[in-house]
């Protein structure tokens, strides 16, 4: 075989490898779209999730049953328990019902409204805070 | 008597709350009074054998029924004073003791506990309120449940029935501290079942067992009975205040009545125990 020849033939195994390689990273960006596609959809379905409200509230609400009471700060508690009596009730009726002052009641009712365990609603120039019955909203 | 809620609860089982709960309704429909007795204790219930020869016709409806949102209050409720020929109104509200009925009851979910417990509270309102009744006692299922402590959180009064067994006392001695303390209710301990079995039981042995239980509770007593066989081996359907009215175990139960009548929810311990007195 002459130079010439040997020289051809190596330049040939050459872009045969070249070739073999470029099918690899083909190979792997395929993977790569695959995936990405995957995480892509993950997403969606998070955000959906996310955007649906009443999903959280049947799902994650935390409820006011009287053994979670144990584990609330007593002047919580107290409210809670005024709650379960009254129904539906302003920071004034609340007051009146655990012999507390109403700025007290209003405090405690509103700290239990920011943790989610209660709902509150204006009408009028009233403030009535309630307990949310999770079997009321799954109905 | 102001009106008033008084649950009658345990540690464990076998203290004698249903025989407590079901004579001290007797004693004060006995004296005139409207009483209520409810039975909450959902996983074992016993008042439908105790009241059995009493109820004319088939329980139609149940308190599960009520908490369930079934029935309203006065269809889960039956008046007994005729068959007693009691002066006052004895209404019981009777738990299911079908297999089936239990079990679903120990299958509900937190979410029906929030809804039970305000029905437990309109309960109130509606016998206080509209059917004019003047007491109304809770028998419960024993320790840390679900329904009993419903009815610990709905009722005014708590009496909590122990005997003088060890392992109980630590188990009544965590219970009054995680439990009543924790909601800070008006709560008194009642020993029963206490030995030596005897009749001539000197009330200074009483007062010295008393004083010995406050200070191991750190909780006022109401009161010290002791154990008679008589009382034990009783038929389940007996109602000893109105089958043996002058049985000493009555006399007892009937001290803890009265002082009960002068006890309420924004009594001081110091009151309790000077109603004790």
């Amino acid at each position: 075989m002459g130079k010439a020849e040997q020289s051809t033939l190596k330049v040939e195994l050459l872009l045969t490898k070249i070739v073999d390689d470029l099918d690899l990273v083909n190979q792997k960006l395929d993977s790569l779209i695959e995936l990405n596609e995957k995480i892509l959809k993950t997403q969606e379905e998070f955000q959906k999730v996310g955007s649906d409200k009443s999903h959280f509230e049947t799902e994650l609400k935390p409820e006011l049953d009287p053994m979670s009471l144990l584990s609330l700060p007593m002047s919580l508690r107290k409210t809670v328990i005024a709650l379960y009596k009254l129904e539906k009730a302003t920071a004034e009726d609340l007051s009146k019902e655990t012999k507390r002052l109403r700025a007290v009641e209003s405090a405690s009712a509103n700290q239990l409204v920011r943790m989610e365990y209660l709902k509150k609603k204006r009408t009028g120039r009233e403030v009535y805070f309630y307990i949310e019955s999770p079997m009321e909203i799954r109905k | 008597m102001r009106k008033k809620v008084i649950s009658i609860h345990s540690s464990r089982g076998g203290t004698g709350k249903t025989v407590i709960a079901t004579n001290l309704a007797a004693i004060y429909a006995i004296k005139g009074l409207n009483v209520a007795l409810l039975d909450l204790d959902f996983r074992a219930p016993s008042l439908v054998d105790v009241f059995s020869n009493a109820m004319k016709d088939p329980v139609r409806h149940w308190l599960n029924d009520f908490l369930d949102g079934r029935c309203k209050a006065e269809q889960a409720l039956t008046n007994v004073s005729e068959a007693y020929r009691l002066k006052g109104k004895l209404l019981l509200g009777l738990a299911n003791p079908a297999i089936e009925a239990i079990r679903n009851m120990m299958e509900k979910s937190r979410a029906w506990e929030v809804t039970a417990v305000r029905r437990l509270f309109s309960l109130r309102s509606t016998l206080f309120e509209e059917m004019d009744i003047d007491c109304c006692i809770f028998d419960t299922s024993p320790g840390v449940q679900y329904t009993s402590i419903n009815a610990v959180v709905s009722s005014d009064i708590s009496i909590v029935v122990a005997t003088t067994d060890s392992l109980e006392l630590k188990g009544l001695e965590n219970m009054l501290v995680e439990l009543y303390d924790t909601f800070a209710k008006k709560t008194a301990v009642l020993i029963n079942k206490v030995f030596p079995e005897t009749r001539i039981w000197s009330s200074e042995q009483q007062k010295n067992l008393i004083s010995q239980m406050e200070k191991a509770l750190k909780h006022p007593v109401i009161g010290a009975i002791p154990c008679y066989c008589d009382v034990l081996q009783a038929k389940r359907t007996s109602l000893l205040a109105v089958d043996k009215p002058y049985h000493p175990f009555l006399r007892n139960l009937e001290a803890v009545a009265e002082k009960l009548e002068h006890i309420t929810e924004t009594s001081s311990e110091g009151e309790v125990c000077r109603a004790k007195s």
